[in-house]
């Protein structure tokens, strides 16, 4: 009797269940996120990977200011902002903001959190004081701030949008590992179910101040091998792949799933080492020389398919000086300059790279076989990440090294790095004359007159030539033909902005 | 040698025959590669990426084995990765064999208080995860050939130890060394005269089979990316290479793995087969 | 009986004693964490920072007291690159392992003890030497290059089987395979190696001029025989199929421990290397223990000093 009491009861419900579920699964399908890697940390001010762990941290939480996939700064929890003299800036912040533990969104809240990224151990991962030079923070009133930097500088709002706003009594109350496992934001998402290593569950804020988005549910998945990630795709068991390879993006294109294309931001090179252990390579002529050895549109046409095109300059289109000219590949006049520097007979060249970009081995490998036509004897090394960022900040590595710095739309942020002695210069490049135009582009407010010294800059700097310079990265992107979303070059997803077609 | 005895001979040398030929061909394509292989194994040819093996379509007779991802020939560098599964097995056999024995002679014939450390130390040994130890070791010390060389010994001295303590205590109890030892012979000429002789061929047979435990474990850490690296191909690193590849060219990661699984065949026949020999308890 | 016990156990408390002091000298030896955790381009007063905020800057050897003292009590640390707890790590990616291991270890055994024993029987047939022979190249190949051809040949070309990932039990079949084989292959030629020897032992002889049927004799008498260094065998597979499993988590992409400890390798996180070296090394000496003591449970006739 009791078993057909909830036998009945079952099928009541499922039949209840039945339009509800279809209607959904028309509706608002839970949209899955395939990446090759775990989301790591949900502390908001832990964040240091674009995807997953980064697109996960932008969608549970907000910042001040977003970055639209142009680099262009667009309001978010600012509404409005100015510059009141040289080294203050003015926010004007949104109103009627709540986290989803209730606390309000106020001044204050900016107060606790950009204090909070301060300290150890975000301090070592939040880049916002650092670059900026942010001194102060000023409560205006409830809904206005101002932030003091101590020089001018244009980088403010670039910064400030990874500069994210969690609920400032929790985050000062709660132990920082309790915090990383259980955000508690503003944002568009809240966290639903995260299995470790697996599975990462997005649900819907229906009450976000900026309206619900129409994808309800949002899964990120870690599937590390990329031929997985494109069956499931094909399958229709995943709606969209981070992470495809050059060989293998064709795959993405079936009967349910497309292939998009997005030439990327990072540039790529191999660094030259000129503190290594290479001595020639401090002679501009043969960092020129190596330049003009290997044949990057080749390159660039086969191993990477035709996918991108090589650098033109250290800084991203469109603020790239467009006067510097390519170095051709011109084996002979590769030997003539190293003929020229004294290393007629070539020299012994080890070429290292990191586990951190896919075809490290395979661009060091071919670019090793362009460089022994010329008379370089190259070595290769595969090194363990940890100790490859140790060379890089020390500038140490052995010869030349496969590197992509970030992917930086911010001529300001893209030149400081070969600055002498800036931690991010691991060719351990210097020269006071490009310095002095990079610093004083970073604090002059006229946007003619920086875009002319910046430009100065780059002409300098592309002849001196610290960089094999290659091509910037492409990425590669596998949708469902059920959803539209448009990709962005840095890899940041933002889920709240796909929708169904 | 009649029809009969030729036929005995090879029944009962037969495993002994296959394996002392493969490992013939394979010393030989290691020491005289430059003048086997049809191309320079990193000679880089972007025009002719993924190339399939002759026999299958799109496949040409210039590489026979077909070509990798950046166009390199396949069969030039399995020829030339024999070098280095070759001498990665001999360094580390030489290397385990010396470490091993002398630690199961001591243990085997001193017993006590050594026996008991050594033995400690063989356990110590026994139970580490040896992949992760070795993948360790690598990643913190850098590869190269000598690193591979000195973990993948340390992956096989224990095989010898044990053995050549077994051996050294049996032959210590016998009563013409108990003999030799009351009558004041001194040490190490027990050790040379009556010991050596016993435990020559056991550690034969381990060396054999440990020959080609370490060319698996050569592979097996090349795959991971921490193997000897540098310049010159070896099979476990040109199956990492194709590991991205599976979907398109099957080739590039099936053709290292035969070359491997065919050596350590040799090796394993030839230990069988010297086991047999040597080992009259193993012989029916 | 008890003083033997007491003895395996000190000798297996020092055993890991051993262990847990040489993952962590080996771990320290390698580079500085700070480099990997910090963000690209932190400066150095960030780092230093960090680096006491993580307790690195302490001595080696109170750093190695205090994770002594609290892995006794179940705590062996905090990943810094992975951010949680590295107990709660390995707990949740230990099912899984586990799973695989079970299954591998299943598989083998399904494949070896059968097999062994008809080819036993049917000795020098034309069955003996075609599984032998690929016993000897089961044997010879690199398990997971066998796996990564059952690959191309299951989920690449006939496309039946996922490629990897982890999910309903199809996802199993391919990595329990490739963990299985060596070992499968290690203990058919085993099994018909001791098979061999019992059949020919005096016991089965006496058995035989008895009378008994041959079906009991091969049942009863022959099977139990010959399983007891199977068994002593069959414990190791164990174990190494757990360090096997190492590689092949790797290839498949499979959540367990063997490619959670793979990663804090090449991010160098030593709180999660010492913990899943540790937790191996308590597993193999467990193993080595129980196998000790069946041993004394099958066969009476050993002697443990």
């Amino acid at each position: 009797m009791r078993i057909h009491r909830s036998l009945t009861a079952g099928l009541i419900a499922l039949t209840l269940a039945l339009p509800a579920q279809s209607l959904w699964a028309q509706d608002a399908a839970p949209v899955v996120i395939a990446s090759s890697e775990d989301v790591i940390s949900l502390d908001p001010h832990m964040l240091d990977s674009n995807n997953p762990t980064g697109s996960v941290i932008w969608s549970l939480f907000d910042s001040l200011v977003r970055r639209g996939s142009d680099g262009s700064p667009q309001p978010r929890l600012a509404t409005e902002w100015e510059r009141v003299d040289d080294v203050t800036w003015r926010f004007k912040l949104r109103e009627g903001v709540t986290f989803s533990n209730g606390e309000p969104f106020n001044a204050q809240a900016v107060v606790v959190n950009f204090a909070r990224m301060d300290t150890a151990p975000f301090n070592s991962v939040q880049q916002l004081h650092d670059q900026t030079g942010l001194t102060e923070v000023r409560v205006v009133d409830d809904y206005t701030i101002e932030l003091v930097t101590e020089k001018p500088t244009v980088n403010m709002l670039y910064w400030l949008a990874e500069a994210f706003i969690a609920a400032p009594g929790y985050i000062t109350d709660t132990a920082p590992d309790v915090v990383a496992g259980a955000p508690v934001g503003s944002g568009p998402y809240l966290l639903g179910e995260w299995k470790r290593g697996d599975a990462l569950t997005l649900v819907v804020n229906e009450t976000y101040w900026g309206g619900a988005p129409a994808v309800k549910t949002v899964t990120f998945r870690a599937i590390p091998e990329v031929s997985s990630r494109l069956n499931e795709l094909r399958a229709g068991t995943v709606d969209l792949v981070v992470g495809i390879t050059p060989d293998s993006a064709e795959q993405a294109n079936s009967d349910v799933s497309e292939l998009v294309k997005i030439e990327g931001l990072r540039k790529m090179h191999m660094g030259i080492s000129i503190k290594g252990e290479q001595p020639a390579l401090a002679d501009v002529r043969v960092r020129q020389a190596l330049n003009h050895a290997v044949d990057v549109p080749t390159i660039v046409a086969s191993l990477m398919g035709g996918s991108t095109s090589p650098l033109v300059s250290i800084v991203n289109p469109p603020n790239n000086n467009p006067d510097p000219t390519p170095f051709a590949y011109d084996p002979e006049k590769a030997k003539a300059l190293l003929a020229e520097a004294g290393f007629a007979d070539g020299f012994p060249l080890t070429l290292q790279w990191s586990t951190r970009f896919d075809g490290g081995k395979e661009v060091s490998e071919v670019v090793g076989a362009y460089l022994e036509q010329v008379g370089i004897k190259p070595s290769y090394e595969a090194v363990e990440i940890g100790q490859f960022r140790a060379g890089l900040s020390s500038a140490s590595l052995k010869g030349i090294y496969f590197q992509g710095w970030a992917a930086l739309i911010n001529p300001s942020v893209e030149l400081v790095i070969l600055t002498c002695g800036h931690v991010d210069n691991s060719s351990g490049y210097c020269n006071p004359e490009y310095d002095k135009l990079v610093i004083e582009a970073a604090q002059t407010l006229d946007d003619a007159a920086r875009q002319k010294l910046e430009f100065a800059a780059q002409a300098i700097i592309w002849n001196d030539a610290p960089w094999l310079y290659l091509w910037r990265l492409p990425s590669f992107f596998g949708i469902s033909k059920k959803l539209s979303y448009d990709f962005r070059a840095d890899n940041y997803l933002e889920p709240y902005l796909i929708t169904y077609k | 040698m009649t029809r009969a005895t030729a036929r005995r001979f090879f029944g009962r040398h037969a495993i002994g025959l296959i394996g002392l030929t493969i490992l013939f061909l394979v010393v030989t394509s290691a020491l005289f590669a430059p003048w086997i292989a049809p191309h320079p194994p990193s000679a880089v040819n972007l025009m002719a990426r993924l190339v399939p093996p002759a026999w299958v379509e799109g496949g040409t007779f210039s590489h026979v084995l077909g070509t990798d991802n950046l166009g390199r020939d396949i069969l030039s560098r399995v020829i030339y990765g024999a070098q280095i599964s070759l001498s990665v097995g001999a360094g580390a056999v030489v290397i385990g064999a010396i470490i091993g024995s002398s630690v199961g002679l001591l243990a085997g014939y001193f017993g006590g208080w050594v026996d008991a450390v050594l033995s400690f130390l063989i356990n110590v040994q026994l139970s580490f995860p040896f992949t992760l130890l070795a993948i360790f070791l690598l990643a913190t010390f850098g590869g190269g050939f000598l690193s591979v060389v000195v973990v993948v010994a340390l992956a096989t001295w224990v095989n010898y130890a044990r053995v050549v303590r077994g051996q050294v205590m049996s032959v210590t109890n016998q009563d013409y060394v108990e003999a030799a030892r009351s009558v004041g012979v001194p040490t190490l000429r027990i050790l040379r005269h009556y010991i050596l002789p016993n435990i020559l061929s056991p550690i034969i047979v381990v060396a054999s089979f440990s020959m080609a435990q370490a060319i698996l474990t050569e592979a097996a850490l090349s795959f991971l990316g921490v193997g000897v690296g540098g310049t010159q191909p070896s099979w476990g690193m040109m199956l990492n290479d194709g590991r991205n590849y599976l979907q398109n060219a099957w080739w590039m990661t099936a053709m290292p793995g035969i070359a491997t699984a065919l050596t350590v065949l040799a090796g394993n026949l030839c230990g069988d087969w010297l086991q047999d020999r040597t080992d009259p308890r193993l012989r029916q | 009986m008890p003083l033997f016990l007491f003895k395996r156990f000190l000798q297996a408390v020092l055993v890991l004693i051993g262990v847990s002091f040489l993952t962590f000298i080996v771990a320290h030896l390698t580079g500085d964490p700070v480099e990997l955790m910090a963000r690209e381009n932190a400066t150095l007063e960030d780092k230093q920072e960090l680096r006491a905020f993580l307790g690195l800057d302490r001595p080696l050897a109170e750093q190695y007291l205090s994770f002594v003292g609290k892995a006794v009590q179940g705590d062996l640390g905090y990943s810094f690159v992975q951010r949680a707890p590295v107990t709660q790590l390995i707990a949740e990616r230990l099912p899984a392992t586990l799973q695989l291991a079970a299954a591998g270890f299943l598989l083998a055994l399904l494949i070896s003890v059968p097999l062994g024993i008809v080819i036993a029987l049917k000795r020098n047939t034309v069955w003996d030497v075609v599984v032998t022979a690929l016993a000897m190249v089961g044997q010879a190949a690199p398990g997971f290059w066998i796996g990564l051809m059952l690959v191309v040949l299951f989920a690449v070309e006939l496309q039946i089987l996922p490629v990897s990932g982890y999910g309903g039990p199809l996802y199993l079949i391919l990595p329990a395979i490739t963990l299985a084989l060596q070992s499968a292959a290690r203990l058919t030629r085993l099994v018909r190696a001791s098979m061999l020897e019992v059949l020919n032992a005096d016991y089965i002889r006496t058995a035989r001029s008895k009378g008994l049927r041959e079906r009991t004799i091969l049942f009863i008498h022959a099977f139990r025989g010959a399983m007891i260094p199977v068994v002593t065998m069959a414990g190791l597979e164990l174990a190494e199929l757990v360090s096997g499993a190492f590689i092949t988590e790797t290839i498949f992409a499979w959540p367990g421990v063997g490619r959670l400890a793979v990663n804090a390798v090449y991010q160098r996180d030593f709180p999660l290397i010492q913990g899943v070296v540790l937790m191996a090394a308590v597993f193999f000496v467990v193993i080595n223990f129980v196998v000790d003591v069946l041993y004394v449970v099958i066969d009476p006739r050993v002697k443990l000093k």
